[in-house]
């Protein structure tokens, strides 16, 4: 199948996302039965009667949808891209568990994190980490678990493995985007790294984290190196906009300067963060047979997924809908 | 001498029906996996996928009038035989056939491509049908004009 029928498929597709007065209305609910009634009238409706909650329907809807274009996407590889950090998310959380347990602690095991979103079977991926025969596990995951045990043992750091697990994501999800050959999904790749790097930095900066010691929290292949955002944390952050202004990325931090709140700051840089990331692929959205499209629509719906997760927790807290709507992400 | 002019002519008549029907075919294919692509999400846009995918198939056509021309103006057609002509006048009629053949093939292609973005476009707004006609057939002024300067051409061709 070509890249027409599936672009056309996911312009048809693109009706059914959540659109801005349906958030609108979300938040407006007096209540969470309200909300709840409310997406029932959604696409959502299907998972909401058969989940114990809202959080697992609206994985299920995402679930759902990947395969539903596992189905007609001609490079199965686009939709490994968008899965694969769920995996590397799932071998975090098994793998932490599992120090704690180690170390004595009782309740360490949290199979309630793993996300049923990656590409392995997330049984085969617990009962491969735990019996430590990881050897079958792609994506270099048989080589990376064990090297994490190792550090573990030299480091007792769960922070240190956790950034070793990241640094091999962003390898595996490069190369799977090189071994596609399709230079927008490779490029996305490449900002999706100087965004998680990024992030990190602003986090790492309200921390006072000195550049010098701040170079293992920073991931290599983005676009911008490693080295060059470490010294970002020597700058006040007020410049770091001008000082990033020959990479298109640095205008995403503008929401930096506008806050002086720090919680809300972070959030703002987060959410500029990822709208850039979907915003460097929306030219795709001129193209009647990009393949980039459907990365752009799954980033879409992950977008949805986390702004529905934002409004229905808004609601059921009873927390401030104004606060509540400036975490929505607009795209 | 005769012979040659003949199968000139008839090779022009041949390359003007199949390079346009060629091009018409890949167009139409093209708009058509768009045309499925929406249709699997909302079957209701078949009507308005249906003329959108048929907008590439008029260079197909403009190919065989022309075609008929040819076979027409060699006396092919009316079962009086053959008339008589020269390598200069077979290459003359070979040489009237190319731009409804060689436009014909490329831009129905692009038409297809066109026609998909299109139908696309309906699927999100299906109010812009109108808009959504304009824009390939845009594409078709081309295939009109390269058919104009066919029938012309022919025209002035003296045989027999």
């Amino acid at each position: 199948m070509s890249y027409v029928y599936t672009v056309a498929r996911l312009r048809g597709m693109e009706n059914n996302i959540l659109d801005t007065n349906f958030f609108s209305r979300l938040m407006d609910s007096q209540n969470l039965d309200d909300a709840l009634k409310s997406l029932g009238e959604t696409s959502y409706a299907q998972w909401l009667s058969q989940s114990q909650s809202f959080d697992k329907a609206i994985d299920s809807e995402i679930l759902a949808t990947c395969k539903e274009l596992e189905s007609f996407v001609p490079d199965k590889e686009l939709l490994t891209i968008f899965r694969l950090p769920y995996d590397f998310h799932n071998v975090k959380v098994l793998l932490k568990g599992l120090f704690k347990v180690r170390s004595g602690e009782s309740e360490g095991r949290r199979y309630d994190l793993i996300s049923k979103l990656g590409t392995i079977d997330t049984d085969e991926l617990t009962e491969a980490i735990e019996t430590e025969e990881v050897g079958f596990l792609p994506y270099g995951l048989n080589d990376l678990i064990p090297e994490c045990w190792r550090l573990w043992e030299q480091t007792k750091s769960a922070q240190t493995v956790e950034l070793l697990i990241d640094d091999k994501m962003f390898a595996a999800m490069l190369k799977v985007a090189e071994d596609l050959n399709i230079p927008d999904v490779t490029q996305w790749v490449k900002f999706k790294i100087d965004a998680e790097n990024l992030r990190s930095a602003v986090r790492l900066a309200r921390m006072k984290y000195e550049s010098s010691k701040a170079l293992n929290f920073f991931h290599s292949g983005g676009t911008i190196r490693p080295d060059d955002v470490a010294k970002l944390l020597n700058e006040p952050q007020e410049t770091w906009t001008r000082l990033l202004s020959h990479t298109d990325i640095g205008a995403a931090l503008n929401a930096m300067q506008d806050n002086s709140d720090i919680k809300i700051s972070l959030s703002e840089v987060s959410k500029a963060l990822d709208g850039y990331l979907i915003k460097v692929l929306e030219h795709a959205k001129y193209s009647m047979d990009a393949p980039a499209n459907v990365l752009l629509y799954l980033l879409t719906k992950e977008t949805e997924a986390r702004n529905l997760r934002v409004a229905l927790v808004c609601v059921a807290g009873g927390l401030d809908r104004e606060f509540g709507r400036r975490l929505l992400s607009n795209a | 001498m005769e012979l040659l002019g003949l199968s000139l002519a008839l090779i022009g008549a041949a390359l003007a029906a199949a390079l346009s029907g060629i091009g018409s075919a890949i167009g139409i294919g093209i708009a058509g996996g768009s045309a499925a692509g929406v249709m699997t999400e909302d079957p209701d846009k078949f009507g308005s996928c249906l003329i959108l995918q048929a907008l590439p198939g008029t260079q197909g056509i403009y190919g065989l009038l022309i075609a008929f021309f040819v076979l027409n103006k060699l006396g092919l057609l009316g079962g009086a035989g053959a008339v008589a002509l020269n390598w200069n006048q077979g290459l003359q009629i070979f040489a009237a056939c190319l731009p409804i053949a060689i436009v014909g093939w490329i831009s129905a292609i692009w038409q297809g491509r066109t026609s998909a973005a299109s139908i696309q476009m309906i699927s999100k707004k299906p109010e812009a049908m109108g808009k959504a006609i304009i824009l390939p057939a845009m594409v078709e002024t081309y295939a009109v004009l390269a058919l104009l300067t066919s029938i012309l051409m022919l025209m002035g061709i003296q045989v027999g």
